[in-house]
C-alpha cells in the first residue's frame, strides 16, 4: 500500500525532484512504448477508417515478417546484417517474374519471358532461391564479424540492386514488372485488400511462430552464445559456422517470403523499392523495436508504419516530404537510441 | 605413474614437441609433458612463459606450429575447438569468457545442450538438464542469481561461474588458466573445494596459478616452464623442493 | 580453425596470384586489341581512381585513428557537393534559388559552436590562469557569434560570395604570407632582434594579403572556386560537431564499435534525407568547372578538370604523408591509432586530436565529392555509394596505410574502369564489391599492409 505510492512518484514530487520521474519512465520504458504505440494504432484505425486500417495493416505486416527475420540474425546472433533487402528483392522479383503474365511487346519497352505461373507455385520457388543465395553468400560472409560484416552487407545489397537494375533480360531493369499475379487458393483469389491483409497476417504468425520456435529453442540459445562469445562457444563444442549459416538462410527465406507477398500486393515492382536505404531502415525498425525480441520487431515496425502516417498531419511539411521526414526522424531517433538506449526499446541486447 | 592409470596411458594428455611462435617469439618451444590422469597438475612459471599458450594450443583455440597432443592415446596434429568436448577436454579463460548477455541459468544450460545442428531446434529444456543446471549452480553458490545477466555478476562470481560451466560439461580433463586470480579467501576456497571433489571423482585438471600456497597445497604434479620451455617437471612435493626452480620461480 | 584459416591465407595468395595474372592477361589482350580504347579507359580509371583515392586517404586516415567506421564519413562527401550546389544554384538552374534560411541557420549554428569549442579548447586553457574567465568566456562567445554570423551572411548571400569572402581571403593569405616571410627572414639573418623582422614580415603579409583580397573582391568568376572551400570547411564544421557533440559520450560507455556505426548510420539516415526535402531527390548537376573541354592525347580524351582531381588527389596524400610523417600533430595523432588509453596518459588531449582527425576527414571527403560531382552529377544518396568505394579502395590497399589508401583508390578506379570493357558501365560497382569481398577473404590486409 505504501511502497506503491513510493514507487509511483506524484506531480508534486516530479516537480521537486524529475530526476526520480525520469528514473520511474526509465524502469517503465517498455510498458509505456507498448502502450502508446498500441493506443497510437488504434486511434488510427478509428480516426482513418477502416481502409485506409486495412492498407496500413498491409504494410505493416510485409515489415514486421522482414523485421522479425532480421531480428533473428541481429538481435539474436548478432550480425549486424544491412544487407536483407536483397533477400526481400529476390522473393520479390522471383514470384514476379514467374507470376507476371502482361504482355510487354504492348509497352514497347524490352520484353521478357513470361510464365504464368499461380502465386503459391512461385513463392516456395522464391524462398528456395533466397535460401539458396543465402547459403552461397553466408558461406563467403560467415568469416567477417562486427563492422567488417555491415560493410560487406552494404555490399551484397548494393551487389542485388544492381541485379535488379540490370539483368534487364528477366527484370526488366528500371522498367520493372508489371501484372504480378494476386494469390488463388482454388477458385478463391484473395483481390481485395481485407482478404489479402488476411493472407499476409497468416504468413506474419506463421513467421512469428517459427521464430519464437527457433529462438526458445536450444538453437536459439546456441545463437546467443555465439552472439557473446564465438569462440568460446566453439570451446564448448558447436560448430558455430554451420549454426550462423542455417539462421542466415532461415532469416533469409523468411525475408522473401515477404518480398512474394509484396511484389503480389502492389502487382508491380521495380528496383526502387530494393535500394539500400530501404535496408538501412529496416535495420532501424529492428534497432528501434529493441534487439533479440519478437514482440519489439512487430512493435518497431508498427511505429515505422505509423510514422509516415503520423508525418501527414505534422503542419507545414508538404505531402511528397513525408517518406523523406520519416527517414530524418529515424535518424534521429536511431543516434538518440545509441546514446541512451543501445537495446531498442524493448531489447534484450545491447549492441 | 600413479595408480589412477586406467587407459592406454598413465597420461589423460601429452603434448610431444610442441611448439607455437608468434611473429618472431617462441611462445612455446619444443614442449614435451604428460598430464597425469585423474591427478592435479599445475603449471608455474613467470609471465610470458607460455603457460596460457599451452592451454590455448591443447583447446584447439591456436593451432599447432609443431608436434602433437596426445588425448588419451589419441595422436592429433590439429585440434579443433568445437571437437575438444568430444575429446574428454574442456576449458576456462584468464580473462573470464562469459556468454554476458543472457541469464547466468542459460550460461551453463548452452553447455548441456544438443549439438547436433537439426535435433537442437526442435529441443526443449528438459527435466535432466534442468536438474543438472540446478546442481551446478548450487554447487558454486550461483543459484539465487539464476535469473541475472551474467554480465551484472562480481569478478568472483564470474570467475565460479565460468568454473562451473566448465564442470557442466561432463568430461575427464579441465585445464583452468589462472581459476585463483583476484579471488577473495571465501570464493577460492570454494574453486579449492571444487577441484578437490572434481579429482576425487576421478577428473583430470590442469590449472595455472601464480600462488605458491595454493600449488604446494593442491598440486599432485607440477610442470614449471620457462621461455616457452620445460624447465622441470614431476611430483608437486619434490619440485618444490628443488632450489633451481624455487630461482627460476622467483627471479625472474 | 586458425590453422584452416592460415591455410585458406596460403591458398589465397595462389588464388590471388592466379586471379591477377588472370586480369593482367585480360587487359594485355585487350590493349593489344584496341590501343585506343585501352588509353580512353585508363584516362577514366584515373579521374575515378583520383576521387577514390582521396575518400581513401581521409577514410583510412579517420579509421586507423578511432577504429570504427564513421559513417558521417559519406554524408560529408554529399554535403561537399551539395554546399557547391547550394552556393551556385544560380548558375546551374537559373536564378531559381534553393537557398533555405534554416539551412543556412543550422550551418552557421554549427560553425559558432565548433569555433566556440575550439576556442574553449586552445585559448581557454592557455589564458585561464592570466584573466578573467568571464571576460574569456564573453570574448570566445563574441568570436564565435561573429563567425556564426559572418557564415550565416556567407550562406544567404552566395551571390556576393567573392565580395563576403574576400576579407577571409585576404586575412587567411595575410597570415600565411606573413608567416612565411617571418620564417625565412629568421633564417637569414640569425641572431638580429624579432622586432624588425616581425614588422617587415607583417608589413609584407598585409599588402599580399590586402592584394589578394581585391583581386577576389574583383574576380565574380572566383565564387565558384571560392563555394568549394567554403562547403569544405563546412562540412568539416559539422564532422568536429558530431565528433565533439555525439561520439565522445557514446565512445565513453560503448561495449562495441557498432555503436557508433549504428549511430553514423543514423545521422547519414537523416542527413541523407534532409537533403533530399531541401534539394529534391533528382540527380542535379553542378555549374561547369574549369577544364570541361577535352584534350586528345594518345589516341584518347581527357578533361583538363580530371587532371586537376589527379593533382589534388596526390597533392592531398602528399600533404597528409607530410603531416602524419612530419609534424607533432602527426605524431600524435600516429599515438592515439596505436593506442590511445596510452596517449592520454602520456597528456596528449586526444579529443582536440581526433576533432582535427574528423575534421581533416570530411574535407577529404568533400573534396571527393564536389569533385565526382563535378565530374558526373549529384544526388543525395551519392555519399553512401562514395563512402564505399573510398572503404573498398582503402581495404584494397591496406587500411591505415596512405601509400595503400592512393594506391588502392587508383587500382579500384582502374580495375572498374577495365572491368567493364566487355560489360556494360552499370555493373561497376558490383565488380569493385566482388573485389572487396575477394580482398578481404583472401588478402585482409590490403596489397600494402599497415606497417
Amino acid at each position: 500500500m505504501f511502497t506503491g505510492s513510493r514507487r509511483l512518484p506524484g506531480l508534486k514530487r516530479s516537480v521537486r525532484d524529475p530526476g526520480a520521474f525520469i528514473r520511474l519512465a526509465r524502469s517503465n520504458l517498455e510498458l509505456w512504448a507498448n502502450l502508446v504505440i498500441i493506443a497510437w494504432a488504434v486511434t488510427f484505425a478509428i480516426l482513418q477508417g477502416t481502409g485506409f486500417a486495412i492498407t496500413l495493416g498491409t504494410v505493416f505486416a510485409i515489415w514486421a515478417i522482414l523485421a522479425v527475420s532480421l531480428n533473428l540474425v541481429v538481435g539474436f546472433t548478432g550480425l549486424l546484417s544491412v544487407g536483407h533487402i536483397g533477400f526481400f528483392g529476390i522473393g520479390a522479383y522471383t514470384v514476379a517474374v514467374l507470376t507476371s503474365n502482361a504482355s510487354y511487346e504492348q509497352l514497347r519497352t524490352e520484353a521478357i519471358p513470361t510464365f504464368g505461373w499461380p502465386f503459391f507455385a512461385a513463392l516456395p520457388v522464391g524462398v528456395v532461391l533466397a535460401g539458396l543465395t543465402a547459403v552461397a553468400v553466408g558461406v563467403v560472409f560467415n568469416r567477417f564479424r562486427d563492422d567488417i560484416f555491415v560493410l560487406v552487407s552494404f555490399g551484397f545489397a548494393i551487389i542485388c540492386f544492381n541485379v535488379f537494375l540490370n539483368a534487364r533480360a528477366v527484370t526488366r531493369g528500371a522498367f520493372g514488372i508489371h501484372e504480378v499475379a494476386k494469390p488463388q487458393i482454388g477458385g478463391w483469389v484473395f483481390d481485395d485488400e481485407l482478404s489479402f491483409l488476411a493472407l499476409a497476417v497468416v504468413f506474419l504468425l506463421v513467421v512469428v511462430l517459427l521464430s519464437w520456435f527457433i529462438v526458445t529453442s536450444s538453437f536459439g540459445r546456441v545463437l546467443t552464445a555465439i552472439r557473446e562469445d564465438e569462440r568460446a562457444t566453439e570451446v564448448f563444442g558447436y560448430q558455430v559456422t554451420h549454426y550462423k549459416l542455417t539462421v542466415w538462410v532461415l532469416s533469409a527465406m523468411m525475408a522473401a517470403a515477404a518480398g512474394g507477398l509484396f511484389a503480389s500486393w502492389t502487382t508491380f515492382i521495380d528496383p526502387n523499392s530494393f535500394v539500400l536505404l530501404e535496408s538501412i531502415l529496416l535495420v532501424s525498425i529492428v534497432i528501434l523495436g529493441g534487439l533479440a525480441t519478437i514482440w519489439g520487431s512487430l512493435l518497431g515496425a508498427m511505429t515505422f508504419v505509423l510514422l509516415e502516417e503520423g508525418m501527414r498531419f505534422v503542419p507545414g511539411l508538404p505531402d511528397q516530404y513525408v517518406g523523406q521526414a520519416r527517414q530524418v526522424v529515424l535518424g534521429v531517433l536511431l543516434v538518440l537510441l545509441m546514446l541512451f538506449r543501445p537495446q531498442g526499446l524493448l531489447g534484450r541486447y545491447r549492441l | 605413474m600413479s595408480s589412477a592409470a586406467e587407459g592406454p596411458t598413465p597420461y589423460a594428455l601429452e603434448t610431444v614437441d610442441v611448439r607455437k611462435h608468434f611473429g618472431g617469439v617462441h611462445a612455446v618451444d619444443g614442449l614435451s609433458i604428460g598430464i597425469p590422469r585423474g591427478e592435479i597438475t599445475c603449471v608455474v612459471g613467470p609471465n610470458g612463459s607460455g603457460k596460457s599458450t599451452l592451454i590455448n594450443l591443447l583447446s584447439g583455440m591456436l593451432p599447432l606450429d609443431g608436434g602433437l597432443v596426445v588425448v588419451d592415446g589419441v595422436r592429433l596434429r590439429v585440434v579443433k575447438p568445437h571437437e575438444t568436448p568430444g575429446l574428454g577436454v574442456t576449458r576456462t579463460f584468464q580473462d573470464v569468457r562469459l556468454f554476458d548477455q543472457i541469464t547466468v541459468w542459460d550460461n551453463i544450460m548452452v553447455v548441456l545442450t544438443e549439438r547436433r545442428l537439426l535435433p537442437s531446434l526442435f529441443e526443449r529444456p528438459r527435466p535432466g538438464q534442468r536438474e543438472r543446471t540446478e546442481q551446478i549452480l548450487r554447487n558454486v553458490g550461483m543459484w539465487e542469481k539464476r535469473r541475472s545477466l551474467a554480465m551484472d555478476l562480481s569478478y568472483g562470481q564470474r570467475k565460479l561461474l565460468e568454473i562451473g560451466r566448465a564442470m557442466a560439461l561432463n568430461v575427464n580433463t579441465y585445464l583452468f588458466d589462472e581459476p585463483f586470480a583476484g579471488l577473495f579467501p571465501q570464493m577460492l576456497e570454494r574453486v579449492k573445494e571444487i577441484m578437490r571433489q572434481m579429482r576425487s571423482e576421478g577428473r583430470t585438471i590442469l590449472f595455472i596459478s601464480h600462488n605458491m600456497d595454493i600449488v604446494r597445497e593442491l598440486s599432485d604434479h607440477l610442470i614449471v616452464m620457462d621461455s616457452g620451455r620445460l624447465l622441470t617437471e614431476g611430483d608437486a612435493e619434490e619440485v618444490l623442493a628443488q632450489p633451481e626452480v624455487i630461482e627460476a620461480y622467483l627471479g625472474v | 580453425m586458425l590453422r584452416f584459416a592460415a591455410y585458406r591465407e596460403g591458398q589465397g595468395r595462389i588464388l590471388a596470384a592466379a586471379l591477377t595474372t588472370a586480369a593482367a592477361a585480360y587487359v594485355v589482350w585487350k590493349i593489344a586489341e584496341s590501343p585506343d580504347q585501352a588509353v580512353q579507359f585508363a584516362f577514366n580509371g584515373l579521374s575515378v581512381g583520383a576521387v577514390y583515392a582521396l575518400l581513401a586517404l581521409g577514410f583510412t586516415l579517420v579509421y586507423s585513428t578511432v577504429w570504427f567506421f564513421d559513417l558521417y564519413y559519406g554524408a560529408a562527401a554529399a554535403m561537399g557537393a551539395y554546399g557547391v550546389f547550394y552556393l551556385r544554384t544560380s548558375e546551374t538552374v537559373g536564378g531559381n534559388h534553393v537557398n533555405n534560411p534554416y539551412v543556412s541557420a543550422v550551418f552557421a549554428l554549427v560553425v559558432a559552436g565548433v569555433i566556440a569549442w575550439a576556442l574553449h579548447e586552445s585559448l581557454f586553457r592557455r589564458l585561464e590562469r592570466r584573466s578573467n574567465p568571464t571576460t574569456l568566456r564573453a570574448a570566445s562567445g563574441l568570436l564565435a557569434a561573429t563567425a556564426g554570423i559572418y557564415t550565416g551572411f556567407v550562406l544567404t548571400n552566395p551571390d556576393h560570395l567573392h565580395m563576403l569572402l574576400s576579407p577571409a581571403a585576404g586575412v587567411t593569405v595575410a597570415v600565411a604570407v606573413g608567416g612565411v616571410v617571418y620564417g625565412v627572414l629568421q633564417r637569414l639573418f640569425v641572431g638580429t632582434a624579432a622586432a624588425p623582422l616581425l614588422i617587415i614580415s607583417a608589413i609584407a603579409g598585409c599588402v599580399v594579403g590586402a592584394y589578394c583580397g581585391l583581386l577576389v573582391a574583383g574576380a565574380p568568376g572566383s565564387r565558384l572556386y571560392l563555394s568549394w572551400i567554403v562547403s569544405c570547411l563546412v562540412a568539416g564544421a559539422v564532422g568536429v560537431a558530431l565528433y565533439r557533440g555525439l561520439y565522445v559520450y557514446m565512445r565513453q560507455r560503448a561495449r562495441s564499435p557498432l555503436i557508433m556505426l549504428v549511430a553514423s548510420l543514423g545521422v547519414l539516415l537523416a542527413i541523407t534525407a534532409a537533403t533530399a526535402i531541401v534539394f529534391e531527390s533528382a540527380p542535379r548537376p553542378l555549374p561547369r568547372a574549369f577544364g570541361s573541354d577535352s584534350w586528345a592525347l594518345w589516341g584518347g580524351n581527357i578533361k583538363g578538370f580530371n587532371v586537376f582531381t589527379v593533382g589534388v588527389a596526390i597533392a592531398g596524400f602528399a600533404g597528409l604523408l607530410l603531416l602524419l610523417k612530419k609534424t607533432a600533430l602527426g605524431r600524435t595523432i600516429r599515438a592515439i591509432g596505436d593506442d590511445e588509453e596510452v596517449a592520454k596518459v602520456v597528456g596528449i588531449n586526444t579529443t582536440v586530436v581526433i576533432a582535427i582527425v574528423f575534421f581533416i576527414g570530411a574535407v577529404f571527403a568533400a573534396a571527393a565529392g564536389l569533385l565526382s560531382g563535378h565530374d558526373t552529377a549529384i544526388q543525395p544518396r551519392m555519399g553512401l555509394l562514395l563512402m564505399l568505394k573510398g572503404w573498398i579502395a582503402s581495404v584494397v590497399g591496406g587500411i591505415g596505410n596512405l601509400y595503400g589508401a592512393v594506391v588502392g583508390g587508383f587500382a579500384l578506379g582502374m580495375v572498374e574502369q577495365f572491368g567493364i570493357w566487355d560489360l556494360a558501365g552499370e555493373w561497376k560497382d558490383v565488380i569493385s564489391f566482388l573485389i572487396l569481398i575477394l580482398f578481404l577473404s583472401f588478402w585482409p590486409r590490403g596489397l600494402l599492409p599497415r606497417g
